[in-house]
């Protein structure tokens, strides 16, 4: 009798324990308030709560769970990646417009870009905007997906006192949706090419050499160094066509019709951009890596003696500081033949987001007017901080972009991403821009494989097309 | 062919079996200890860039912040979780009837929905009761696991009967009979539960992603995917992060492997 009264005190307190574990164990800072208060009774309350019920507790707990509740309307919860970019970046922001704001506060919640796009699909799925935070980070070929999927989740930042006219139109283009500003542009992706100098004197060539050139005079070039030394001038990652769009956008071309429907048969620049991909192959002039580390691998360890990409691949390639010095960066080629053709283009960047969740809106564009689209000393500190390439036009003539940086030989290099920058055609990626680009990667596979281009474009049109319920 | 020569060839396949398995582990080992430049380039022999790494590491993530996390997450899930489907799986198997069993397929079937589906239902239910960033909302889906209840169930049918019906004449309550009879005869089954819902709980990431929208809240294999976000990934400061957020689940299973073997094929001791 005693070993089973035993027994059961010991269920008895190991439950409780258990239960009690639960209870206290609510970590959140900003939302202690309605989130430790025992969640046992709230789940029991909820089992016979009526949906009506439920939708009531949805507004009431909102405040709480975006993280700024107890700690007054100057605190705005922000969603962002990188530590050592974005974070990095809007930190620097808090700090400058803390100046004149003492009481404003930040409260950064390291969100991946992947991690946003679950959490965004499932607020905006379950229709409770309310769990969005006040200001997020969106990638910006991304952006028109969800401004015109999801238009109630933004702010619209039109005469919010945000002057955009200090942006480029490009970049700009990118968060406007019928005229109106849905966003505060951020970093760019400015299209850079960076080739080892030392590896071209090889072959006899400067940098200079692959300067404001076409495809043509590249491919000329990259066969007679690839003879010579073995390297091949770049790499792409293979499965992916961001290098094909990146061409198309360097051209002013487009890959959309006016009704929205695919325009890939007989689109001029796309063929001619697949089939300087395909001789870019053929050649050996262009590598390619499987995933997205062998790509980095490719320049990092010497398999092509340079990259083309957006700006940020400045950080890999920068990777190995033994490589100091060697390094040299100019413009990407242009398409030949092709009157548009330019030698300027764009791979990523991103936007800050106000949602239509952020309790303080007046404070939120307030803190954006002040910092990421008004103020040099902010740009001034995260250039050289993490290479942030500004959009605002106005940071471009401050003398931090003109320092010489001694990985690439004492190059100017920010001030020429900046002057390149200004030149990008304006590209419409539209909503289906991800099924686009993975339905012109499987073509572009193919053709390199020797398929026929039409008959691999008749194919990505409809794979599209299907994709958009067409 | 000899004996001998069908042992070499024996050794030969298993050799060949462990180093296909072992390898990943002992990359992840060599890679953080190494420079990102070296881990891209394919080095596969120690480096010397350890303490380094750990320094970007604890610079980038509060990582101790983050392996505190997942312990008391991981910890309280496990042992609830245990108790409620070792409790489901006995009754379902002693007290069977009709209708129980016709639960029981139910539940089974339960396994087939994949969680992606529940998610956005979930979180409206969670996020309107105040559940987010809360222990409880951690746990509360994956308390009740169907696979659980199923290992359990087939652990109670190979409970001999005789050893119930004597318990119940000497006097010995239902509760009585699952905790001081059932539970120390099925050690090993435990064991087994144990190891899996631990390593569930510990790995767990789509759903504390969804519901952790506190940086405070962050588990390890948040943290993990934090690392990669960035526009250049530290792999070396990554490998030494997955290293650390391997070695409890690791040293867990090493611990118990015996008892999970022979749980996890019903054995009586």
């Amino acid at each position: 009798m005693k070993r089973k009264l035993l027994g059961m005190l010991l269920t008895v307190s190991m439950t409780a324990t258990i239960l009690a574990g639960c209870g206290g164990a609510a970590p959140a800072a900003g939302a202690g308030g309605a989130d430790s208060s025992s969640p046992e009774t709230q789940t029991s309350d909820t089992a016979g709560a009526s949906a009506e019920d439920a939708k009531e507790a949805d507004t009431q707990d909102a405040s709480a769970d975006t993280g700024s509740a107890g700690s007054g309307d100057s605190t705005l919860t922000v969603w962002t990646w990188d530590p050592n970019f974005n974070i990095y970046s809007i930190t620097e922001a808090e700090k400058i417009y803390q100046k004149e704001n003492p009481d404003f506060k930040l409260e950064i919640v390291e969100t991946p870009w992947e991690d946003m796009q679950t959490n965004l699909g499932t607020i905006l799925g379950s229709g409770n905007l309310s769990q969005l935070p006040d200001i997020l980070l969106m990638q910006d070929f991304a952006f028109q997906k969800y401004a015109i999927t999801y238009p109630d989740m933004f702010t619209d930042l039109t005469g919010s006192g945000i002057d955009f006219s200090k942006f480029g139109p490009g970049k700009l283009g990118e968060s406007t949706v019928d005229g109106k500003n849905l966003g505060v542009p951020f970093d760019a992706g400015t299209e850079v090419a960076c080739y080892r100098k030392d590896i071209l004197e090889q072959a006899g060539y400067t940098v200079e050499d692959l300067t404001d050139i076409d495809w043509d005079k590249f491919i000329e070039i990259g066969k007679d160094v690839k003879a010579k030394t073995g390297y091949s001038l770049f790499s792409t990652q293979a499965g992916s066509a961001d290098f094909i769009m990146q061409m198309i956008q360097s051209a002013g071309g487009k890959i959309w019709k006016d009704d929205g429907t695919p325009d890939f048969v007989g689109n001029e620049i796309l063929v001619k951009s697949l089939e300087t991909y395909k001789e870019l192959f053929d050649t050996g002039v262009m590598d390619t890596g499987n995933s997205w580390d062998e790509y980095i691998a490719t320049f990092t360890s010497g398999k092509t003696l340079g990259t083309i990409n957006g700006c940020w691949i400045i950080a890999s390639v920068q990777a190995d500081e033994t490589q100091s010095g060697l390094w040299s960066l100019t413009n990407m080629p242009k398409l030949s033949g092709i009157s548009s053709a330019t030698n300027y283009s764009n791979q990523g960047g991103s936007t800050w987001v106000i949602t239509s969740n952020c309790k303080n809106v007046e404070l939120a564009s307030d803190f954006f007017a002040k910092t990421f689209a008004g103020s040099n000393e902010l740009y001034d500190t995260i250039l050289p901080g993490c290479a942030a390439i500004s959009c605002w036009t106005p940071a471009a003539s401050s003398s931090v972009y003109s320092e010489p940086i001694e990985f690439f030989g004492g190059e100017k290099i920010y001030s020429k991403i900046a002057d390149f920058g200004a030149k990008v055609p304006a590209f419409e990626r539209g909503v289906y821009f991800t099924e686009a680009n993975t339905a012109i990667a499987t073509a572009a596979t193919n053709i390199v494989n020797g398929a026929d281009i039409e008959k691999e474009l008749e194919a990505a049109e409809e794979t599209v097309n299907f994709n958009m319920g067409n | 062919m000899t004996e001998k020569n069908k042992l070499i060839i024996q050794y030969i396949v298993l050799i060949f079996a462990s180093v296909i398995s072992v390898f990943p582990l002992v990359w992840m080992m060599i890679a953080a200890t190494n420079r990102t430049v070296d881990i891209i380039a394919g080095k596969l022999t120690f480096g010397t860039q350890l303490v380094t790494n750990y320094n970007n590491l604890i610079a980038n993530q509060d990582i101790f912040r983050g392996f505190m996390n997942s312990v008391k997450y991981s910890v309280i899930q496990t042992l609830v979780s245990i108790l409620i489907c070792s409790l489901a799986g006995y009754g379902f198997e002693v007290f069977h009837d009709k209708v129980k069993d016709a639960l029981m397929a139910l539940i089974l079937m339960s396994m087939m929905i994949p969680f992606v589906a529940l998610m956005i239902p979930l979180f409206r239910m969670f996020s309107s009761v105040g559940l987010l960033n809360s222990t409880l909302g951690f746990i509360l889906p994956s308390l009740s696991t169907p696979f659980l209840i199923m290992l359990f169930r087939a652990a109670a049918r190979s409970f001999p009967a005789e050893m119930i019906e004597a318990a119940r004449i000497d006097g010995l309550n239902e509760f009585g009979i699952f905790f001081r009879m059932f539970i120390p005869t099925m050690r090993s089954t435990f064991a087994a539960a144990l190891t899996v819902t631990f390593m569930n709980a510990w790995n767990n990431y789509i759903w504390p992603k969804v519901i952790m929208q506190d940086s405070k809240a962050q588990t390890l294999p948040m943290m993990i995917s934090n690392l990669t976000s960035g526009y250049f990934t530290d792999y070396g400061a990554l490998m030494l992060a997955v290293l650390i957020t391997t070695l409890p689940t690791a040293v867990l299973f090493l611990a118990l492997q015996k008892n999970f073997a022979e749980g996890i094929t019903g054995a009586v001791k």
